[in-house]
């Protein structure tokens, strides 16, 4: 009996209270998210008496490392994950940490809506970081050499684009389209005109018709037959490289593209000396209905539900999200925060960057239909592509590419009925 | 007698915990999950030979990687082993810094699995890289060697060339084990160096061409770093090989159970030609002491 009192007298001392955990955390990004978020986890694990080991990578094979790590039950206590991979790893909300259950997380920083994005089968199993969108990134350097204004309308986009290659030389492109770019051009363009997202989240099926693909398919095709777009085959001659380590767009040459704008950093930074990159709205057609936005919380934070010490872990979230450290520490290497708390202080502190908030008002600005997260799941993207990438080099039409799509993205769908 | 024997297996024990938990359980849990359909987060479910039928009945990715792959093996290893026999050729030679060149030659295997070499091959290849840079000096028009589907699995089948050092290094070996009497004497009787290398050279060095076949065959089989990096099996899957495709299904797709029925149609693919090779070197491959030589 004595002994019963004592455990629950210890047990009852210790509740409540956070041991010194050794913790990991792994994130996707460039630069200078790396050095951030290694610095906001020194600046929280001095604070909260934790030590925290730093996980991070390039977004390629983020996906796969992160797959592995689930399914043996190794991912980091603390994860940064990919929103629309969210009903991959967590289709019932179990697959990480209820954060409503650990006390050290305030909740009250987020809106209702936010957390809906973030909440299934009555789990939060993740916190949003904050919300992203693609803009358009113009180099107004490059345009303003071939004495061309930004354009803001597609008949314009490709009036831009004509000029650009006589003005400066046929080796100039206004755009860039390659990978996921290409496909959400296309998407964009499927939702200006028809008003829907790729997926219908009463059907659970594509909202587009066969016809609206291939108009948005074809529309493509004209971007890479005005030269306004390099095509695939000349854009596969450089191997498999991003965007930003290509000297044609640190030195111009690639005068734009349409990315998050939250990573207007890492697309900025690699810039030749003298040449600046500004965020533009969705460029608009004739008959669209809509802007189009594409608008989705961008990267959320999850606590793993195989952490040992949850708590510590759900310390150290709140703290990089919510507490004066880790706010400071990451600042805007993720876009503005979605915590009301740390985009309050950033903005007063005026430390975000102005091209990132512009980028983001931008987003927040726009309009356009709720963007399903099927639009980013691996299978439904990588057959989009496969599918483009036959159409790029001829081997098939708008129209069957459009019902290949249509038909391999169901199918995907029909999985999640 | 019993002590000894418990302290040898005492010492084989590392090696044996480790072929059995990295190699053995996973080697045979694929075997179990290639008839299952697992997505890696939730429990794998038996559909017998499901995986199998849906592969060789419906899935034209597999069989356009299939082919992408034998092609690959087959340009490969002869490449690589015709490569690696001519340089050790010639570095058997006694020449000045031949010591050097023999390190200089070896390097590429040693770098060659690497992330960073893949990389800076993706450079050297790139519409304004080296090799377009140095083929302009002739008035040669740039090539597009990733974009266009012929050039590009060329192109990557040159990386696995270039790694030639290990086959090399072999084959010098054996080259230098041969008796130079023979060669004095194939002289005396008018041979030309050609009648030797064909009639002395070849015949006596067979184990070890049929060796390197064999260790470069299935490394062939297995390539995965170049075309995932270089290229992503594109354009229009004309590198995509079966590794990859493995990988994609796996880890991109989470069809774990799909991806290990492909690994397994690799695995008997790799088994047949193995054996193949076997039976064939009965007809090719001398062995000092052979009673046909």
């Amino acid at each position: 009996m004595k002994l019963m009192t004592t455990t629950a007298l210890v047990g009852a001392l210790c509740a409540g209270t956070v041991q010194a955990a050794e913790l990991r955390m792994s994130w996707w990004g460039g630069d200078d998210r790396h050095t951030a978020t290694q610095a906001g986890l020194e600046a929280c694990g001095a604070k909260h008496g934790h030590e925290i080991s730093a996980e991070f990578t390039g977004f390629d094979g983020y996906l796969e490392k992160l797959t592995t790590q689930m399914a043996g039950g190794t991912e980091a206590d603390i994860v940064q994950v990919n929103w629309p991979w969210m009903p991959l790893f967590s289709r019932d909300g179990t697959g990480f940490a209820d954060l409503a259950t650990l006390e050290a997380i305030d909740l009250s920083q987020w809106s209702e809506a936010q957390l809906a994005a973030t909440t299934e089968g009555g789990h939060v199993h993740a916190l949003p970081v904050s919300t992203s969108g693609r803009v358009f990134f113009f180099n107004t350097t490059t345009l303003a050499e071939a004495g061309i204004e930004p354009p803001t309308t597609w008949e314009g986009f490709f009036s831009a684009a004509a000029t650009l290659r006589e003005t400066m030389g046929e080796e100039y492109r206004l755009f860039n389209a390659v990978k996921e770019t290409a496909q959400l051009l296309v998407t964009l363009h499927a939702v200006q005109q028809t008003g829907k997202d790729l997926v219908d989240p009463e059907t659970n099926r594509v909202a587009w018709s066969v016809e609206d693909l291939a108009d948005a398919i074809a529309f493509y095709g004209r971007m890479v037959e005005t030269g306004a777009v390099m095509s695939m085959e000349d854009e596969a001659a450089e191997g498999n490289v991003n965007l930003y380590e290509k000297q044609a767009w640190s030195q111009g040459r690639i005068a734009g593209s349409y990315e998050w704008d939250s990573t207007y950093n890492k697309y900025a930074d690699p810039l030749a000396e003298g040449q600046v990159i500004d965020s533009f709205p969705p460029l608009m057609t004739e008959g669209a209905v809509t802007e189009g936005i594409y608008r989705k919380p961008s990267m959320v934070f999850a606590v793993s539900r195989n952490a040992d010490d949850p708590e510590a872990a759900a310390q150290i979230l709140n703290c990089l999200l919510n507490e004066p450290e880790g706010i400071d520490a990451l600042g805007d290497t993720r876009g503005v925060p979605a915590s009301a708390v740390a985009a309050e202080r950033l903005i007063e502190a005026g430390t975000l960057n102005p091209e990132i908030v512009k980028a983001s008002n931008i987003v927040a600005e726009a309009e356009g239909p709720t963007v399903s997260p099927f639009n980013e799941h691996p299978e439904i993207r990588s057959d989009f592509l496969a599918t483009m990438e036959e159409y790029a080099y001829g081997l098939l039409d708008a129209q069957d590419a459009a019902e290949i799509i249509i038909d391999n993205t169901n199918k995907v769908l029909a999985k999640f009925d | 007698m019993t002590r000894s024997r418990g302290l040898g297996l005492a010492y084989l024990s590392p090696y044996i915990i480790g072929l059995m938990v990295f190699t053995m359980v996973p080697f045979l849990a694929s075997l179990w999950l290639s008839f299952t359909d697992y997505d890696l987060m939730s429990a794998p479910v038996w559909t017998g030979l499901d995986n199998y039928i849906e592969l060789f009945t419906e899935d034209r990715t597999f069989r356009r990687s299939l082919w992408v792959t034998l092609v690959y093996v087959f340009v490969t290893v002869p490449l690589k082993l015709g490569f690696a026999l001519f340089i050790a050729y010639i570095l058997n030679y006694k020449l000045r810094f031949i010591n050097l060149f023999r390190t200089a030659f070896y390097v590429p295997s040693i770098l060659g699995g690497s992330i960073a070499i893949a990389v800076l091959w993706r450079y050297i290849f790139a519409t304004e890289g080296l090799v377009n840079m140095f083929l302009a000096q002739f008035g040669v028009e740039p090539i597009n060697w990733f974009g266009d589907p012929t050039n590009a699995l060329f192109t990557i089948t040159l990386l696995r060339c270039w790694q030639f050092g290990s086959a090399m290094v072999i084959f010098l070996a054996a080259l230098q084990s041969i008796d130079k009497s023979l060669y004095e004497a194939a002289a005396i009787d008018g041979a030309s160096k050609l009648h030797s290398f064909v009639f002395i050279t070849i015949p006596l060095i067979t184990p070890v061409i049929f060796f390197n076949l064999i260790m470069q065959m299935v490394q062939a089989f297995q390539e995965f770093n170049g075309p995932y990096i270089i290229t992503q099996g594109g354009p229009l899957k004309s590198t995509y090989l079966l590794p990859l495709y493995i990988y994609d299904e796996a880890f991109r797709r989470f069809d774990m159970g799909y991806a290990s029925a492909i690994a397994w149609v690799l695995f008997v693919i790799i088994m047949i030609l193995t054996l193949v090779a076997f039976w064939s070197s009965k007809k090719w491959v001398f062995y000092a002491g052979d009673k046909r030589s």
